[in-house]
């Protein structure tokens, strides 16, 4: 049996997203994806370069060819932050860990922190997951420790 | 480009103007606007007649009149035969509104233009206004989605810099009590209590691992420049301040690069510094105060050793000691910065420049830098994504 190493844990979340992103015909793979446990983006099919967001023109070299791909959804936590004054939107949520990842690909990126906090940590091992919420999925990364 | 001079400033002490108050009706806006843009003029020694060009520094979503700049012109009667605008620019707002000033009468479009600052936005509660700043500081599709408010990314450099660094909370705190020293100087600074590291320490946590007295608070204010030719100050008799030059850098990202860099490390602020130095043909040694864009204590920090004013994994230190406060080497944020002169965003830079002009003219009482000749003032935007610097020189 092959594992898939890009599939992500789905968490359930009760409610609609917070601040809910909106969907284009071209970022609608990322989010079909990601409700699927996948991260994706796009590489450029002229320089190679992995963008995040992913987009439909290379900030290097501005090619329009890409191809989309699975990230490998680990990395590092790069540093990370508790809100505790928060948004209107987000007043639901009380307060909510943050966090800049830099994930084994090469790619930074910054999203919803879960799991055990005490072990959030500059450097920490972390690995990618979905939130699933009513109306849509959010990424989010949690601490490889945290794992049961 | 001939060489501009600001030859009059006005500016109301930053505070709370838009909240209603119980038995007290607020001033408006453009009230406030009117009145430093008349103080202003009047520092001039000029009138309403030689005023050719109004550039005001965008003001947010929360100030309630729209098309600021053309109902402020109307309001006082003001025409133009150069331009009457808004810019906007982030936080670099009012540093490129004015810059535009500047270059106005630097290109000779003009001969005297004013530039305006009136930010309002404490009528407005916290978690509204954060509903609005969210939008600003991020992806809106990708970042703002997860509650990123913009100090939440200040929070991340100051604990990646205590990570990278060994520095503690405590250590980074002290910028907020050199600052407030500084302010309690400053009959324009909204705090003006002395406070204490331990007082720092006690205030509840805004975002991790910053709190109350380590982010700015909420402000208003209004600012007003008259610029003039360097020739026309000159001829005016009246002390005045040269802008020597300009410097600016934007280094490609909003908020973070798709790729790992050095969150510690502010380029943008480093090479917009050194071009305006290198055109002055000045180094730090030559500058008598800094007056910095720095929203939060760590921002302080990153921002002066990024530019080279003290070694990096220091600058904390810098605080502590006293070599950045007013009486020391490298006087930065003399008025008290943002986190005690007090912070209207839009409004911000042009109060950084008022007290470059305080300190370079020998009229800053008692928080006047010692050989002041010179300074120098930095905006920025996102996470100092970009830079903006101005070199500033009195002539009393």
């Amino acid at each position: 049996m092959t594992v898939d190493i890009t599939r992500m844990p789905i968490l359930q979340r009760a409610g609609r997203r917070p601040f809910p992103p909106r969907v284009s015909a071209f970022t609608r793979p990322f989010w079909d994806a990601l409700s699927d446990g996948r991260l994706m983006t796009t590489s450029c099919a002229r320089c190679q370069r992995l963008s995040f967001p992913p987009k439909p023109v290379c900030r290097e070299c501005w090619s329009q060819d890409f191809t989309w791909r699975a990230l490998e959804p680990r990395g590092v936590l790069y540093s990370f932050t508790r809100v505790h004054v928060v948004p209107r939107a987000f007043v639901a949520d009380g307060l909510y860990d943050i966090g800049i990842v830099d994930l084994t690909d090469g790619v930074r990126l910054m999203c919803r922190l879960m799991g055990d906090a005490t072990q959030f940590a500059p450097d920490a091992s972390v690995e990618m997951m979905v939130l699933t919420y009513d109306d849509g999925p959010l990424f989010a990364a949690r601490p490889v420790a945290s794992l049961p | 480009m001939r060489t501009a001079a600001i030859l009059g400033y006005g500016a109301v002490p930053v505070g709370i103007y838009q909240r209603v108050k119980d038995g007290s009706d607020p001033p408006l806006e453009h009230e406030l606007a009117a009145k430093v843009v008349l103080d202003a003029v009047a520092m001039a020694g000029l009138g309403k007649h030689d005023l050719d060009g109004v550039v005001v520094a965008h003001p947010g979503d929360h100030t309630k009149q729209g098309y600021f700049h053309t109902f402020l012109t109307a309001y006082l009667g003001l025409t133009s035969h150069s331009t009457v605008m808004q810019v906007l620019g982030n936080g670099m707002t009012a540093g490129l509104a004015f810059d535009e000033g500047l270059r106005l009468v630097g290109t000779g479009e003009t001969d005297c233009v004013v530039v305006i600052a009136a930010h309002y936005e404490s009528g407005t509660p916290t978690a509204d206004h954060l509903d609005y700043s969210i939008r600003l500081t991020g992806d809106v599709d990708f970042q703002s989605i997860f509650g990123a408010v913009p100090i939440a990314w200040y929070a991340m450099v100051a604990r990646r810099y205590m990570h990278d660094f060994g520095v503690t909370r405590a250590q980074i705190a002290e910028v907020a009590v050199k600052n407030r020293r500084q302010a309690v100087l400053n009959p324009l600074a909204q705090y003006r209590t002395p406070i204490t590291l331990d007082d720092v320490l006690a205030q509840r946590m805004i975002v991790e691992p910053l709190g109350l007295l380590e982010v700015p608070g909420r402000a208003d204010g209004a600012v007003a420049l008259v610029i003039v030719s360097e020739e026309r100050a000159r001829r005016s008799g009246r002390p005045h301040v040269l802008v020597r030059s300009r410097g600016f850098y934007h280094e490609g990202q909003h908020q973070i690069a798709d790729r790992p860099v050095d969150m510690t490390d502010y380029q943008s602020i480093r090479l917009a510094t050194t071009a305006a130095m290198q055109r002055a043909g000045v180094t730090l040694d030559d500058i008598g105060s800094f007056q910095v864009y720095a929203p939060c204590t760590i921002v302080e920090v990153v921002a002066t050793e990024s530019m080279g004013l003290f070694p990096r994994g220091t600058g904390w230190a810098a605080a502590a000691d006293g070599r950045s406060a007013f009486d020391g080497t490298r006087p930065v944020n003399t008025s008290g910065g943002h986190l005690s002169r007090g912070h209207p965003p839009e409004a911000t830079p042009l109060y950084d420049v008022v007290e470059a002009c305080l300190q370079v003219l020998g009229r800053a009482g008692d928080r006047q830098v010692a050989n002041g000749r010179l300074g120098m003032t930095v905006s920025e935007l996102g996470n100092y994504n970009a830079a903006i610097a101005h070199i500033l020189e009195g002539r009393p």
